[in-house]
Parts: C-alpha cells; structure tokens; sequence
C-alpha cells in the first residue's frame, strides 16, 4: 500500500485523498460511539458538549448519572417528576437471565443441527440449511408478528418463557453458521481413525470433533448472546409489562426523554461490545490453529 | 489349489462377520444417514413449530375473512336475498337482530372493528345498537333500529356487507397497495387522500437502494485499504468495522441522535466553526436524511465484511502482472481487480438490501415525519390500530420480496458460505 | 438515599406479607401513577393493602384475564376508548353507582362528573389535554391567545410543533377555522369538514416539525426550534410548576381527553377494590391528586376544594391555572368523541401519514 518513491505528484494527490476518504470512513462508523463516552460524565441534564467540558474543566464532569443509573439517588426530591428508580438495574438483570438461558438452548440446538448438516449422507441439506439461518434472514418486524398472534394463541404471549422461546430461534442460526463453519474441512477419517481403534462413538466425539467445534459453538454462543441481549422488537411485540428488558428501558427513555443516565448505560454497553470482541477474535485465531490454518 | 476358485467365482465380497460387503456398506451409509437425520430433527421442529408454523399463521390471517361469516349467518344469508336496488329490507333488520343478539358481547366487538374497514360508522352503529338490544320489542326491527341510529336507514350500510361476504378476502392485500373494493368487490383505487402505502413502498425501496449504494461507495475503498495493509494494521482498523457491529442497536441511535439533532454535536461544531449560522441548523435527524445517515451507519459492516473477505482472497500478483503487461494502475485496477471482487460486492449489496427493506426500530426512532418506512406501517397496524388483516398482508408482501431476494443471494453466494464476524 | 433504600426494603416485605390479599391497580407508571400513589393510597385507611402495577394501555391483557378466567388485575386506569369497549365487550363490571360519595352539597357523583358519564362501568379519574404553548418573550407585542393564532403563521411567525397522529389536530383545525365547538364533531362526519380540517393543516405544513414523544414538545420550545408547539397539559403544567420555566398555555380550542378507572369482571378483590374505587373518586382524593399533577380532576367538586384550598400545589404554587377542565377554559375545549374515532380513525390516521410524508 505504500507509495513508491517514483510516484507523480498526481499519483500522490489521489493516494492521500484516498486514504483521508478511508479515514473518514472509519471515523464515522466509530466517532458516534465514542462522542458517547465523554457525554455520559457530564454534569448537567443536556446532551451537548458545554465550553467548561471542552476547556477540561474537572467540575464539569461527574459521575451523576452513573448513579442514578445503578440506582442511587443522592437528592431525592419528592416532586413526582423525578425520575429516579431502578428500572435500569431490574431490565439489565432480566435481559442477562433471557439471554443466557435462550444462548444455552440456541448453542445445544444449534450445534446439534450443524452437525447433522455437515455430514455428507444427509438429505436435503441445501434447504435445510437454508431454513436453518433464515432467522436471520427474515425481518424481526414480522417474525415478531408472526409470534404475537401465534403465542397469544397458546399463552406464551407475556410470559418469560415466550421471550426466551423466541430468542433462541433468533440465535439459532448463528451458533449452526459457526459450528458449521469449523466442520468445514474437518478431516472425518480422524473419526473413522478413531472408531477404527476401538473408541467408542461418544468418546471419539468428545475428544477429537468436540475440541474442533467448541470454538465455533462460543463464538456461536457470543452471537446468540448478544442478540438476546440486545433485542427490543419481539420484547415489543410479545413481552408484558413484566418482561422489561435493558433495551425496553432504553426504548422508553430514548421515546420520551433522552437523559444523559442513556449515555452513561450506553457506554457500559459500548466497553462491554469491546470485551466480546476481543473474546471473539482469541477465539477465532485459537479455532484457526486447532484446524491448522494460519492465523489472517 | 483346486479348494481355491477364481477370484470371480467367489461370489460378492464379504465383510469380517460374513455380510455381503454392499449390503454392509448400505447399512452403515443408512445408518449415519439417520444418525444425521437424528441429530437435525429436534432443532428443525422446533424452528418448524415456533417460527415456520407462526410466520404461516399470520399469512393465512392476510386472507382469512371468516369470523364476520361465523357470526352473522343469518345477515349474510338474508344479503343475498335482497335485491340491492330496493330499501334493505325487513328480513335483513331481523337476521342482524338474531345473529347480534346470539352472538357474545366480545364478538360483537371484533366484528364491529371488522366491518368497519369496510365503512367508517359499522363500528359505533353495531357498539350502539347492541347497547339497546336487551330493550327491544319484537319484530318488526326495521323502525326500532332506525329509531336507535338513523344510519341504519342509509343503504350504504348494508351494501357494504357484499365486501365482506366470502369466508376468505384477498382485500387486506389489496389495501396493502392502495386499492380497495367496491361494494360489488370490484378492485377500485383507494380514495385519493388516504393513498398512502403505495408511497410507502417506493419510499421502502428507494431507502434501501440508497443505504445500499451508500455502504458500497464507502465500503469498497476501506475493504481495499483493510485488505492490502500489513495484517498488524488492518487487524487494528477492522476493529473500527466490528465495534459498532457489536453494540447494541439502540446504543448506535441514541449516539446518532446526540450527534445529528437541532442541538446536537455536528451542528454545534459546524456553528462554532463559522461554517453555518445559528438559524441555519441543517435538520439532519427525525427526517429522511436521518434515516438514510443512521441506517448506512448501522449496514456499513455487513458491506465491508463480505467485500473484504473476497478481496483476501486476491493475490497481488495479479495486478503487477497486469502492470508488467503494460497496463496503467488504473487499468490494471478496472480490468483486473475489479472482476474480481464482484461476489463480495454482490453478497453484501443483496445482505444490506434485505435488511434494510425490513428495517423498523431506526425509522421508528429517527424517522420522524417522512422517514418512516413500511415495517413501521406493519407495526402501527400490528400494535395501534389493531387492523391485523392488514399488517399480515404487507408482512407477507415483504417477506415475498425479501425471500426472493434470499433466494437469489443463494445462488450467487451460497448461504452455506455466509461467515460471521 | 439510605432513607430511601429502607423505605423500599420496608414496603416490599409489607407488600410481600399482605400479597394475599392486595388491591391490584393496575396504571401507566411515571409522574402519573406517583400522583396516583399520594393522592389515593398514601390518603387511605389502609395503604399497604394496595398495589400498584405499571401497564402499557390496551386491553389485550384485559381480555385475556378475563377470558381465561385467571383475573389478577382488580382495577384498571383506562383511556377513554377501552373503557366504552371494555364495558360493552363485558370486560368491566358495571356498578352500582349509589355507593359513590356525593359531593358536598349532595349532588350524586354521576351527576357531579363534568361530562356525561358514557356507562355504569366508569370511575372519575382526571382530564388531561392536547394544548398549544410558547415561552413567554418569544412574541413582540399581541401574544397568541386562540387557537387561530396558533395557525397563523403570518401574524406569530416562527415553526409549530405538532404530533404523528391526527387525534386532537383535526379538531383544533376546524375550531381555528371559525367551526363553533359544539358542531365540531359534526362537521367532521361530513367529506367537507375533513379537507377543511386538512386546508387549515396546510398553512403551517412548511413550518411544522412534528414529535411523537412526549418531553419533546417542551425541548423544542425551549430550544427556539420552534416558537410554539401542541403538547400535553401535564408537561407543559410539570416544567412551569416544578422547574420553573417561562411557558404560557394557550386553552383556548384546547382537546380533553377523559381517563377512568374500572373493576375487572371477576377482579380477586371485588370488595376492598370497591372501597378503594369509592375512596379514590371521592371529590377530596381527586382534589388532592391535583396537589402532585396537574391532570384536572373530573368532579367539580373537587374544583371548589382546591380553589378554596390555593396555593394548592405541594411546593406552595398556585394550581388553578394549570387546571385544563377549568370552569374558564371549558366553554372553548373540545372534549375528545372516542367514538367519532372509533369509527373514523384509521381512514383519518392514512390521510394524515400521507400528508405528513408529500
């Protein structure tokens, strides 16, 4: 990528234009999420930078809203406009609980399907596949109604085991398109191999195509987890006032007022975007590794 | 050696035990054939039961007229009797009656909301009149119900039933796209002010054309940077691609909305550089704009990702080769390397069109006046005014247009070689 | 906080040994439901055998208790529109309505209510309403007092805010047009009265910016963004009252809304439910709630209490003029026909999408 020392001014011109272009680029998909960060310690109700928070002032900063965000208020007044409660703290605990509950039914499912996919006798694979990640496909809006009018119909509307139901299927497909992923290329004479030895089935799966897969299956999981976490549409659409979820909480504020305790929860979610995907990326290199690639 | 025949006279192969060995080979193949079956069945059921079989429930509801048939018979019955150019007859005053007055108190309510999609008044004429029921003499009805609501007397009542009198409808789709039926249920254009979805539509399509475009345009240039930089960079600069990818939707909005509104830190910076008055704040959120801003924000890595990907896979040889051959670079870049990026550029324009066509929580929260798209129509339907026929049939319009869309995708790309991360 | 963190912890174990047989009351959380929480179950005689529970309006959850016959819910805060379909779909249980408290002067509750009462189901709870605001200074001489002026582009120039949906715009339309209020109704059952609503609309289509929540009303004012905006009452009355902002209310032409209160047919606890139905509605509950919102009660009783009773408000301000169903202002509301939307509203709700998006 680098310019060659015989290069026309033109040629120079358009390569630092070209560069400043991608510059650009990156700095949109990520100056959002950072502008978010500094805003969320500021010291007054409103959403802009103030001159004392650019001259650094420290008394411009403060961690407000971090508290009324983990619930603790330090001036409680009684005026019933206060908004001061803890309904952040209750939608992150029921969200944690839909999501590690639907991740652990999406990666056992999952897994199970990509690994009767990627045997070679199975039939009609193609289209089971294609049924598989469809999830995916398939806009939330209408999945969502789709399962509004069906759970009402068995009562699983407003209850937590329809939200949990409904997340799995939304995790499904990518804990199938990542343990699919790392069968691809899996060598199935080590199985034969091994079953040739005299290994039972169940221990040759567990200690030769389990170590392979289990990278695809967290990685799958993370996927999963994530979009439970992170879906609002179904909690919409099927989830009662009982199932108030963080990213309910964050609707309700965003539609009626965007309060800096927002930022404060959408920087804990930012950092807590990055830890993921450094997760994901050791995973992938690891994967890479056991399967005997070299690291891109 | 006369115990040992020729190889040829030794019939098939046996195995070990002594099976014939193909008969040994169909079983095993059998058998990891059911175990494959095996393993897919619980997850393809429980996709088929919570997903495939509630998605085919709401189609069916796009058509299904049947709960105005079951509870009015009688009026239905007493409809195809009348001759429709005289006054509605008594006969017709009397089934209403029965089929109201046998009907439960629910019922009566879903069925007034029903038919009042097929004429503004059904809804508080029925709510009215079934109020009165308990209170009224026997027959002859016509005058009571006329006593009760003088709309009973308007003939434009009645002759609306004929819209609803099939058990199945294709109206709701009809509606969908701006038409309606006439009371003979001939297809008719809807009435020039309440044209609304068709517009709709267009605007669907022209968001997602444009987002697409967008993301390709900005995508193309840092995939090629991402792709050709030393590992150690780029691994560093795709963080930048996967960051927003990771965060929770509602995260990227909220932080969108702080940047682009009124007050927000764009303008406040444009303000404060000179570049633009304090009268002449751009509106860039709660419109079409801030639409079109957020949802390419939002896609961009799913263009970047696929084109990326491809772009790995291009040796570099290539376009010094091109070069040796006495190409420009400029050249060597729109014969050579173009080509071949062409899958990763076609996988993620359909990915970021497919989602894009779908989209609702973006347009909901920042769509504001004219940057709302048809997802959101199928929610106002779905959630406020309760008009489910209708959010079914433009659900199902998308979906068609969507699997069409994932079909094609299928053959270009193939889904088993969509990659995650 | 500690205070607070202990008054918490003590209400839940109460709430967790009375459970059995807690009143379940069922509203729509926020400013609302605290007004709801001081004014009723702090004043009553036992205030821990009352629970309150948040919902997001509807009656799906109604319906669906009561057709399963598994009722948790005893009463519910509901608008206008649920509570007409409620009770003619059998969901609510109508009531006798002798047991209510008259108001002083003897007058029955019913007749004490200052609309008419649309069925037996139906508890008095408050009127809320869709008004027009501006922040004082923000006009050079004549300020906007009528509902034409909030159309009159010309006259106070400056953008409007105004919301997604139709309800309460049309109205004001037609009465900005010269319509009288009692016709307004009427004239909007007729073709013509819709395009003359929609006529009126176009004169500030340029300069409107439209909301759909309901805190951005005020931020739009107070930003300059625009010079006057539709908001709800209780908004406008809660930035003026608790936070001192400089916003003038322009009632004339304003839309009222009605909320009530109704009992689930087969409400778990029918009896304690009716006695704390007949506590919340009496005139000195309803007055009181006007102490913490400023949502104006429905009995005018309830008025002649707070009135005599000013500075009312629970910070020492006066509460009055925040009253939308004042007797002052009531001659030019419009109070909001649920049933002419019932019926109208869904056409009404396209030919608006489709105007707002040309």
């Amino acid at each position: 990528m680098a310019l060659p020392i015989y290069a026309t001014p033109g040629q120079r011109i358009w390569h630092y234009t070209y560069l400043a272009f991608c510059v650009f680029v990156l700095f949109f998909l990520v100056a959002p999420l950072v502008a978010v960060i500094p805003l969320s310690f500021t010291a007054t109700p409103f959403l802009n930078f103030t001159p004392e928070m650019l001259a650094l002032d420290p008394d411009a900063f403060s961690v407000r809203w971090y508290k009324s965000l983990f619930g603790m208020c330090d001036d409680v007044d009684d005026s019933a406009s206060t908004m001061c409660h803890n309904k952040w703290m209750v939608g992150a605990g029921r969200s944690l609980y839909y999501a590690v509950i639907s991740t652990v039914l999406a990666t056992g499912l999952g897994t199970l399907a990509a690994l009767g996919l990627s045997s070679e006798h199975m039939p009609a694979k193609r289209a089971i596949m294609a049924l598989m990640i469809s999830p995916l496909i398939v806009p939330l809006i209408i999945t969502a109604a789709g399962m509004a009018f069906f759970f009402a119909r068995v009562n699983l509307s407003n209850t937590d085991a329809g939200i949990i139901l409904a997340h799995t299927i939304l995790g499904l497909p990518f804990v199938v398109i990542t343990v699919t992923s790392t069968l691809v290329g899996f060598d199935r004479g080590l199985m034969r191999a091994a079953a040739n030895l005299g290994g039972a089935p169940a221990y040759n799966f567990w200690k030769i195509q389990m170590p392979l897969i289990a990278p695809g299956m967290i990685s799958g999981a993370l996927f999963a987890f994530i979009t439970s976490f992170d879906e609002i549409v179904i909690i919409l659409f099927i989830g009662g006032p009982d199932q108030h979820t963080l990213p309910r909480q964050m609707w309700s504020g965003i539609r009626q007022e965007i309060s800096p305790t927002i930022l404060s929860a959408a920087t804990i979610l930012v950092l807590f975007s990055i830890v993921l995907l450094t997760t994901l990326e050791l995973l992938r290199r690891r994967s890479e590794r056991l399967r005997g690639m070299t690291p891109q | 050696m006369a115990s040992n025949p020729p190889i040829t006279d030794q019939g098939p192969l046996l195995t070990a035990d002594g099976t014939p060995l193909k008969v040994s080979l169909q079983r095993s193949l059998r058998q990891n054939r059911n175990r494959a079956m095996l393993l897919v069945l619980p997850p393809l059921l429980f996709l088929v039961l919570l997903f495939v079989i509630p998605i085919g429930d709401m189609l069916l509801r796009s058509v299904d007229d049947k709960l105005v048939n079951e509870v009015l018979p009688r009026t239905f019955d007493a409809f195809e009797e009348w001759d429709k150019q005289s006054e509605p007859p008594e006969e017709l005053f009397a089934a209403l009656f029965e089929d109201l007055k046998a009907a439960e108190k629910v019922e009566r309510g879903k069925v007034s909301v029903r038919m009042n999609y097929a004429k503004p008044g059904w809804r508080s004429l029925v709510k009215k009149t079934s109020r009165r029921l308990k209170r009224m003499d026997g027959p002859p009805y016509k005058e009571q119900f006329i006593k009760i609501d003088e709309r009973w007397a308007d003939q434009e009542f009645w002759l609306s039933l004929g819209i609803m009198k099939d058990r199945y409808t294709a109206g709701y789709y009809w509606n969908a796209v701006d038409r309606t039926y006439d009371f003979d249920k001939n297809v008719i254009l809807q009435d020039e002010n309440r044209r609304v979805y068709n517009l709709l539509w267009w605007r669907t399509i022209l968001v997602s054309f444009i987002v697409t475009i967008a993301c390709l345009l900005l995508a193309y240039p840092v995939s090629y940077l991402l792709a050709t930089l030393p590992m150690r960079i780029s691994n560093l600069l795709m963080i930048c691609v996967l960051m927003p990818f990771w965060t929770s939707l509602l995260v990227r909005i909220v932080a969108w909305m702080i940047m682009l509104q009124q007050n927000g830190v764009v303008n406040d910076t444009l303000v404060w550089a000179g570049l633009l008055g304090e009268e002449n704040r751009l509106a860039m959120m709660y419109n079409f704009n801030g639409t079109i801003i957020v949802m390419t924000q939002i896609l961009l890595p799913f263009m970047i990702l696929p084109i990326f990907s491809v772009m790995k896979t291009i040796p570099p040889s290539y376009m010094k080769a091109a070069q040796n051959l006495g190409a420009t670079p400029t050249m060597a870049f729109i014969r050579v390397y173009m080509p071949q990026t062409i899958p990763g550029v076609g996988a993620g324009c359909i990915l970021v069109f497919i989602v894009a066509i779908g989209y609702y929580i973006t347009p909901e929260l920042v769509g504001g006046k004219d940057g709302r798209l048809i997802g959101n129509m199928v929610a106002h339907h779905m959630q406020r005014s309760l008009n489910w026929g209708l959010a079914a049939a433009m659900g199902t319009i998308l979906l068609i247009m969507i699997l069409l869309l994932y079909w094609i995708y299928d053959k270009i790309v193939g889904i088993d070689n969509m990659k995650m991360g | 906080m500690k205070t607070t963190l202990k008054l918490t912890l003590l209400a839940s174990v109460v709430a967790a040994t009375s459970a059995a047989q807690a009143v379940n009351i069922v509203s729509w959380g926020g400013a609302y439901t605290a007004s709801q929480q001081k004014a009723y179950q702090e004043t009553y005689k036992d205030p821990d055998s009352i629970n309150f529970i948040n919902y997001n309006g509807g009656l799906g959850e109604v319906r669906t208790q009561v057709e399963s016959g598994n009722v948790t819910w005893d009463i519910v805060d509901v608008l206008p529109d649920q509570a007409r379909t409620g009770c003619d779909e059998g969901l609510f249980e109508e009531l006798d309505r002798s047991i209510f408290t008259p108001a002083a002067d003897g007058t029955s509750m019913d007749d004490d209510i200052m609309v008419e009462v649309p069925n037996d189901c139906v508890v008095p709870q408050i009127f809320w309403s869709y008004v027009p605001f501006y922040e004082e200074g923000t006009f050079q001489g004549a300020q906007p007092e009528t509902i034409a002026d909030f159309f009159n582009v010309k006259k106070f120039p400056g953008k409007r805010g105004i919301h997604t949906w139709p309800q309460a715009l049309i109205e004001m339309a037609l009465a900005a047009d010269g319509v009288a209020i009692k016709d307004i109704y009427k004239v909007m059952s007729t073709d013509e009265g819709i395009d003359r609503a929609f006529a009126m609309l176009d004169k500030i289509k340029d300069h409107a910016v439209f909301w759909s929540s309901g805190a951005k009303p005020l931020e739009l004012v107070k930003s300059g963004e625009v010079s006057m905006s539709i908001a709800y009452n209780g908004r406008i009355g809660a930035a003026v009252l608790s936070e001192g902002e400089k916003f003038v209310t322009v009632w004339d032409g304003q839309v009222l809304e009605e909320e009530w209160l109704v009992l689930m047919k087969g409400a778990p606890n029918r009896e304690a439910a009716l006695e704390f139905l007949v506590h919340a509605s009496s005139p000195a509950s309803q007055a009181e709630q006007a102490k913490y919102i400023n949502y104006g009660p429905m009995r005018a009783s309830a008025f002649e209490i707070m009135a005599s009773g000013e500075p009312w408000f629970h910070n020492g301000k006066t509460i009055m003029e925040h009253m939308p169903n004042r007797p002052e202002v009531m001659a030019r509301s419009i109070i909001a026909n649920p049933d002419w939307w019932a019926d109208y509203g869904d056409s009404i709700t396209e030919r608006y999408t489709a105007w707002m998006g040309q």
